[in-house]
């Protein structure tokens, strides 16, 4: 049925599958088909974090004072990060919202894009922090190729379920001509656009960081940019349980009892969720090549980052029960799970910081000069 | 004291340990673990015979025969793969 924002229909919300089936009139979670989405906006809620609150002013300094190398290593992630959470911070209100059927999946979905809001915003707190240009750091990532070839494959499944459900929308199941262009659409491609869809959310929310998040750690390591790996083990707690939003998602829908359409699509679908991991892998190889094209960093080389890929990748699999593709069954870089367990990730009242302000956080520790090019 | 036998032939005894993957990285074994609380599914592992008891409803995605080592604890002597 066309969407709406309150459907008048009265239905039993306990009936309806997770997608596909009534759009959602009341938001009540009285009774509830699904509970674990109401578990998952608890534990995010509960997870609450302002990037404010983080103290990055010593990153300023220790970035000044990395190597070239180096600098491109860590603002090139910064870059790719800020891509994939602009994308993750609308796309599954846009794409997944209207095809909802159920409140507790629909408040999750809501609660799980904002949360990518924050995350948003905590890059814009550590680029001012560490340059005095941040719009050149921002307007890069549209001009950067290695980026924008990474955009695609993130984007391309949301989009193509938007287009698609937009058409299927207004003129419903069938071969439609709209601007000259014959497109069809039934509502098991569809159904198949949406599987596809969560899949390549997974691979982006699963495995597309990690190579990002394995350098910010690296750097801390070494106790530089200790401010940006605070945020990113944030950032970490908060995607790790994405992650698992979007694994049950996945799993539910493979199990066929929400859906027997969809059960019977996971199925018909093994090869290109293979692909999609596979594929995605293959790029975050690439981005580990990138990265470290003219040198590695302590700790890191290429290599090792990219049997790191391998191994998440097929941890991630194993998950939703595809194989492993990979020979990998070793965590090359085992000191990055201290980095990413959540305890103690709370940020200490001490180390608050207040002022939305950058300057007034690093302005006794750095000679006034310093902000000859500084522009607010 | 619950046995915990690894399939490969490792064996343990799970004694004061707050939990499995505690016991199981007491013994040295290669463990993946990422939230420590049962809401990030890293921990999986697969239970081949015997019970275990959760100290708290994880959050995770856990398939049929696989468990969290992270946040329960053995109910009896148990047999377990690591992935
Ligand atoms: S370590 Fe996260 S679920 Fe066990
Ligand atoms: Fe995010
Ligand atoms: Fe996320």
């Amino acid at each position: 049925m066309a969407y709406t924002t309150f459907n008048r229909t009265i239905n039993d919300q306990m009936k309806e599958p997770m997608f596909f089936g009534n759009p959602v009139n009341v938001s009540r979670y009285d009774q509830q088909k699904y509970p674990i989405f109401e578990k998952l906006i608890e534990k995010q809620l509960s997870f609450f974090w302002r990037p404010e609150e983080i103290d990055v002013s010593k990153d300023r300094i220790d970035y000044q004072n990395l190597p070239e190398h180096e600098k491109h290593i860590f603002i090139s992630n910064l870059k790719y990060q800020t891509l994939l959470d602009s994308v993750q911070g609308r796309s599954p209100n846009v794409a997944l919202l209207p095809l909802v059927s159920i409140p507790e999946l629909e408040t999750w979905i809501e609660t799980w894009a904002f949360s990518e809001t924050i995350h948003s915003r905590s890059y814009t707190h550590i680029v001012r922090n560490i340059s005095s240009e941040p719009h050149k750091v921002f307007d890069d990532i549209m001009l950067n190729e290695n980026i924008m070839e990474r955009a695609d494959d993130v984007t391309r499944y949301y989009d193509e379920l938007i287009d698609s459900f937009n058409l299927y929308n207004l003129c419903g199941a069938g071969s439609h001509t709209v601007n000259g262009e014959t497109k069809s659409v039934s509502l098991r491609d569809l159904k198949k656009k949406l599987y596809l869809c969560l899949l390549s959310v997974n691979v982006l929310e699963a495995i597309r960081f990690y190579v990002s998040f394995a350098c910010s750690f690296a750097f801390a390591e070494r106790e530089l940019m200790e401010g940006n790996a605070k945020i990113i083990r944030l950032i970490a707690r908060d995607e790790a349980l994405h992650l698992t939003g979007t694994q049950h998602m996945l799993n539910i829908l493979a199990a066929g009892e929400d859906d027997p359409e969809m059960g019977e699509i996971a199925k018909e679908c093994q090869q290109d969720a293979i692909a999609i991991f596979q594929k995605a892998a293959e790029q975050e190889k690439a981005w580990a090549a990138y990265l470290f094209k003219d040198g590695s960093m302590i700790g890191l080389n290429k290599d090792i980052l990219c049997q790191y890929v391998e191994y998440i990748t097929n941890i991630r699999m194993q998950a939703i029960g595809l194989k492993s593709i990979y020979s990998t069954t070793q965590n090359p870089i085992p000191w990055i799970n201290a980095w990413l367990v959540s305890d103690n990730v709370q940020v200490a009242p001490q180390e608050a910081e207040i002022s939305s302000y950058l300057v007034g956080q690093i302005d006794n520790q750095v000679d006034t000069d310093e902000f000859d090019d500084f522009d607010l | 004291m619950p046995k915990v036998r690894l399939t490969s032939g490792v064996e343990l005894e799970f004694d004061s340990q707050a939990n499995l993957l505690d016991a199981l990285e007491q013994a040295k074994q290669p463990m993946n673990y990422q939230c420590r609380e049962g809401f990030c599914g890293a921990c999986r592992c697969t239970l081949v015979s015997g019970s275990i008891r959760y100290l708290y409803e994880p959050l995770a995605f856990v398939r049929k025969g696989e468990f969290l080592p992270c946040c329960s604890v053995p109910d009896s002597d148990i047999d377990i793969e690591l992935p």
